[in-house]
């Protein structure tokens, strides 16, 4: 059954219930305003959710009987016996229809005009001329009535009658909030008085669990449903004997409160359980043992089945949208499209209450401020529909939700005009703000953008509430916004409270949980097997699958020497590492030992622990301890990784700018004393060769290496090698073949801004740059491959290019650096390269009429970046030519926004092969299009 | 009794003098000095526990542990006030609850609760150790020896310390 429907009853059936007792002590005690009103409102909201739900028999019945009330709480007509005799009546027949309902899912089909007319009869104080009538019904009213308030007695579930009011009064509020939500446009609850409206709210979240219940009870309650429904539905055709409803009895309204203790108690009992199994495990034969087995799994089940009552799908929360949507579509005389994905995603209740309202004003506002009118659609090419689109899901431990439209974009112009004439910023700080910075000034308070303000937004409670709110819950908002193409919205919520697997490890005899989410792999390094931990200084990495990974050792990053056991020297090599995933940054954590995963609940930290970044909460595990959660975030960031988490102050640009230029740089010696340093990416594995099975090979020295003959290169062409011992040695893979490039000795690794501030003319040098705090030649491996294979680059050369003519390549970065290092790389494999620095510089040479084969633009660039030149290019003379972006780092939303903006392929900056294949296929793709 | 009862000497007679304006509270010693907490802020008094170290946290948090599916951070009550670190294998806690977070405060001996009268209290001594003045409400005067009332939001109230 519909949901919707099925709450509708539950809701209706326990308001009826309420009304029959109300009502009867409404006719002893006619005076009771709070009474009269109470009935009232119940009887409205009866038929608010029937016009809400499309039931218009429901409606007429119960809006004659509202009516009747309505007059009487107005003081113009007298309670009577007579009258409530009629409503009660009128119940009944609401009930009928409801049973009928319930069993159909559709309204059955009869007339009701003979009751409607003597209610409105009633209603207009006709009762003396419909007197015959009235006196007829008598004879009816005395079984109905005698029915109705042995109902009472019955439907009350509790016997507490304040409850019982104080939960319809929330069917008041809830159903007065959607049948009110198109006027008013503003999610508030009717009129109930303060206290009422506490006890609403409270229902209100129980209510919701209630459906949660229900599932979690399914498997037994679903296959009684059809067969409960059907005797419901005989009777109706017979006699009017108002029945209990079956769907009514599925679900029951259970305070939080009680839902919360249950938990405690659930855990308690775990632990119980793990003692009572932890003594079983020592008793050898017991007749304890079988019932002990029943118990634990018992509990198991019972654990699940309360933890399943806090968790709700987010699309509870979206339930009210697609109205809200239409509503306004119809009002804004725009097209809108409502798209909503990963709705199942679960969260913990209380944190859905509070994202609630913060989504609701969002999507409202993209769909007034974001997305344009048909008319404005057409003239930009765009189909008429707008389309707002909600995503949730998880990720890294989090779970992020997308509020993204397709319209037109955030005019910076426009917040920059309102930041300065609202006073927040000066012209002059403008000036210095890019684009993204200025768009942050729609969360400061008072900020809307719409030139207008409608009934929708704009009235001032704008974005900066809906980033408290976000905030609140320790969340973050982003935003991101294309002029032209939309604005996306990003709410990342941390995974406190939230359910997730977890793997747990131990660490210095101190067990931790990692989020599943974030974990890719493990690994088992130990000294007598192929994976080891290797050191360059004193920072560990690890090769795996011909890359060095990074490590972090938890033991230290967590300063855990001093506490526990130390641990025994020969276990010291025998390790795991958890290899984790943040953003697109891979690292490994380094453990002592691997347990299970395990379902844990999130609970935030003590405040006075808030501030140690690593953790992202703590829990409790089955066993009953409490262990701490590691943020794997929190870890990268600590660990030297660009500022991957939301760094306070921070633009979204100004972390992608650092991303940008941070650059993971081995540092070593060869030959004189002055460092030299190469991209880390670029290398695929440090080795130390025997210098004993060094052999030369046509005037080359080589080594085999994994089967293969491997030369080597020194840097200096007069290198002698040494006869005996160690040499370490750069090996530089690509398709399967080696080259080692030989070196002194391995300094360290560093992560830093790569600028090269001295180019160089020395063959094998890109020039030099300060890599930590120290002049560095930077080498240009593309130089030293071309010395040890000098087909190194050949091979796609013949492959692709049996043409004759060179491909034309305009390569466009900012950085001398990449410059420096692909034009050579571009250049041996054939390409005919021009780079220039900069956007402008680039549509400066399409001005003088240089063409080009394929564009390799940068995206990041100071001035106008990869995204405006690639669609300032679509737009010229050059909209033939392909572009190439070429990014250090691709997201998938870049990506797309490049796609968008018309790249043909987005490449990684340091990875050469992809960058030459990308080259060949967009341009053969290009050639066999043209 | 009241006479050999060392560890509340006396007592008994406030007792029952000013049994209706007297104030109840948990005692508990830390390095031989006799503290107390309202009755009403005390939720449980707990024996030794399985408590989960965390890393990086301050010195004085001794770990988290888990209360009936309630974590509860454990706080070293001796480090807090800048006493002395002393390896006591059996040390008694008491929870309270402060700003909707419990707290188990870890001290030597948990005693009995005594409901003293107003007009042994005073205000601390300005020369008290700035440690103690920061926690303590005020010193009660027993017939033995001196009640520290240790004030639970300030012990607490990490953030206030912080600014």
């Amino acid at each position: 059954m519909d949901d919707l429907l099925s709450e509708f009853l539950t809701e209706t059936n326990e308001g009826l219930g309420v009304l029959d007792v109300e009502l009867v002590k409404l006719e002893q005690n006619p005076n009771d305003p709070e009474l009269l009103s109470n009935i009232f409102r119940l009887m409205h909201t009866i038929k608010g959710t029937c016009g809400f739900l499309g039931l218009p028999r429901l409606e007429s019945v119960a809006h004659s009987g509202e009516n009747i009330l309505g007059r009487v709480r107005d003081g113009e007509l007298e309670v009577t016996a007579e009258a409530v005799s009629l409503i009660l009546e009128c119940l009944d027949r609401i009930r009928e229809i409801l049973a009928v309902l319930e069993a159909t899912e559709s309204e059955p089909a009869g007339d009701d005009s003979e009751l409607i007319s003597r209610l409105d009869a009633c209603a207009e104080g006709r009762s003396a001329g419909s007197a015959p009538a009235a006196s007829a019904d008598s004879t009816e009213e005395a079984p109905a009535e005698a029915v109705a308030t042995e109902e009472a007695e019955t439907a009350e579930v509790s016997s507490d009658e304040e409850a019982a009011a104080a939960e319809t009064v929330v069917a008041a509020a809830e159903t007065e909030e959607m049948t009110d939500a198109p006027d008013t446009g503003e999610a508030e609850a009717g009129e109930p008085d303060h206290g009422e409206l506490v006890a609403a709210e409270a229902e209100e979240v129980s209510s919701e669990n209630v459906v949660n219940l229900a599932e979690a009870a399914s498997p037994a309650a679903q296959p009684d449903a059809p067969a409960a429904a059907k005797p419901a539905a005989q009777p109706t055709g017979e006699a009017a004997a108002p029945k209990e409803s079956s769907v009514a009895n599925q679900s029951i309204r259970v305070n939080v409160e009680l839902l919360e203790n249950l938990m405690t108690m659930v855990s308690e009992l775990v632990l119980t359980r793990n003692q009572l199994l932890q003594i079983l495990r020592s008793q050898k034969e017991t007749e304890f043992a079988a019932p002990l087995q029943r118990l634990n799994h018992v509990v198991s089940e019972l654990q699940e089945g309360v933890m399943k009552t806090r968790m709700q799908p987010i699309g509870n929360a979206w339930a009210k949208l697609p109205r809200i949507i239409r509503d306004l579509a119809n009002e804004l005389g725009k097209k809108i499209d409502l798209k909503m994905k990963g709705a199942d995603t679960e969260l913990d209740r209380q944190v859905l209450d509070l994202i609630k309202d913060p989504l609701t004003h969002m999507v409202r506002n993209s769909a007034d401020h974001g997305l344009e009118t048909p008319a404005e659609r057409r003239r930009s090419g765009k189909p008429e529909t707008g389309t707002v689109l909600l995503d949730a899901y998880h990720e890294g431990g989090h779970i992020i939700i997308e509020i993204a439209d397709d319209g037109k974009g955030l005019n910076s112009q426009a917040i920059k005009r309102k930041a300065i004439s609202n006073g927040i910023a000066s012209e002059a700080e403008m000036e210095s703000l890019s684009d993204q910075q200025i768009m942050q000034f729609i969360f400061k308070p008072g900020f809307s953008t719409a030139e207008k303000v409608t009934s929708v937004s704009g009235r001032g409670v704008g974005m900066d509430v809906v980033r408290t709110n976000i905030e609140r819950i320790g969340g973050t908002i982003e935003l991101s916004s294309v002029a032209g193409k939309g604005t996306k919205f990003t709410i990342k919520i941390p995974l406190t409270l939230a359910i997730v697997s977890a793997l747990i490890v131990e660490c210095a005899s101190e067990r931790f949980a990692i989020p599943q989410i974030s974990v890719i792999e493990l690994v088992r390094t130990s000294s007598r097997s192929e994976n080891q931990i290797e050191r360059i200084k004193d920072t560990p990495v690890l090769r795996l699958r011909n890359r060095l990974l990074p490590l972090v050792s938890l033991r230290e990053l967590l300063r855990l020497d001093g506490f526990g056991l130390p641990e025994p020297e020969a276990e010291k090599d025998d390790h795991f590492i958890v290899v984790a995933q943040v953003g697109t940054y891979t690292f490994g954590i380094i453990v002592d030992r691997v347990f299970d995963t395990e379902e844990i609940v999130v609970k935030p930290v003590a405040p006075i622990l808030r501030d140690i970044q690593l953790f992202s909460g703590n829990t409790i595990l089955g066993d009953g301890s409490v262990v701490m959660i590691l943020d794997p975030n929190g870890i990268a960031s600590q660990t030297g990784e660009i500022n991957v988490t939301d760094a306070h102050g921070d633009t979204a640009e100004q972390r992608l700018q650092r991303r940008e230029d941070e650059v993971a740089l081995l540092v070593f010696r060869s030959g004189d004393d002055s460092p030299k340093a190469v991209p880390l990416a670029l290398v695929a594995r440090l080795e130390e060769i025997d210098l004993s099975q060094v052999e030369d090979s046509n005037g080359q020295h080589v080594v085999q290496y994994r089967g293969v003959l491997m030369p080597l290169v020194s840097m200096e062409a007069d290198r002698k090698l040494a006869e005996e011992g160690r040499q370490p040695v750069l090996v530089f893979s690509d398709r399967g073949r080696s080259m080692g490039l030989v070196v002194d000795d391995i300094v360290d690794i560093v992560e830093g801004r790569l600028n090269v501030e001295l180019t160089s003319d020395r063959l094998g040098y890109v020039g030099s740059a300060v890599v930590g705090g120290k002049a560095t030649d930077i080498i240009d491996a593309g130089y030293f491959l071309t010395q040890a294979f000098r087909d190194w680059f050949d091979v796609d050369t013949h492959e692709s290019f049996g043409e004759g003519a060179a491909n034309r390549v305009l390569l466009v970065d900012d950085s001398p650096f990449f410059r420096n290092l692909l034009a050579p790389l571009l250049t041996t494999a054939g390409y005919d390269v021009t780079s220039v620095e900069g956007a402008q510089e680039a549509l400066n040479l399409c001005e003088a009429g240089r063409d080009f084969d394929i564009i390799v633009s940068d995206i990041e660039m100071p001035g106008m970046n990869g995204f405006e030149l690639a669609e300032q290019i679509r737009a010229n003379r050059w909209a033939d030519t392909p572009i190439v972006a070429l990014t250090s780092h691709a997201s998938p939303r870049d990506i797309a926004r490049g796609r968008a903006v018309g790249f043909r392929d987005y490449v990684a900056k340091l990875d050469r092969d992809a960058l030459l294949t990308s080259l060949q296929d967009t341009l053969s793709d290009h050639r066999g299009a043209a | 009794m009241s006479t050999n009862d060392t560890e509340a000497g006396g007592l008994t007679e406030v007792d029952i003098e000013a049994a209706e304006a007297a104030t109840e509270f948990v005692t508990f010693t830390i390095a031989g000095q006799l503290f107390g907490i309202h009755v009403l802020k005390v939720q449980d008094v707990l024996g030794s526990m399985k408590t989960t170290r965390v890393p990086l946290a301050p010195p004085e948090i001794a770990g988290s542990l888990n209360l009936r599916g309630r974590i509860v951070t454990a706080i070293d009550v001796r480090l807090r006030l800048g006493l002395p670190q002393e390896s006591q294998e059996v040390s008694m806690a008491i929870v309270v609850e402060h700003e909707h977070e419990l707290y188990s405060l870890l001290v030597d001996q948990v005693g009995e609760v005594l409901a003293l009268a107003p007009d042994g209290f005073e205000r601390n001594p300005p020369t008290l150790d700035p440690r103690f003045r920061d926690y303590s409400d005020g010193i009660y005067r027993l017939d033995k020896q001196l009640l520290v009332v240790l004030s639970v939001e300030r012990l607490l109230d990490y953030g206030r310390v912080a600014a």
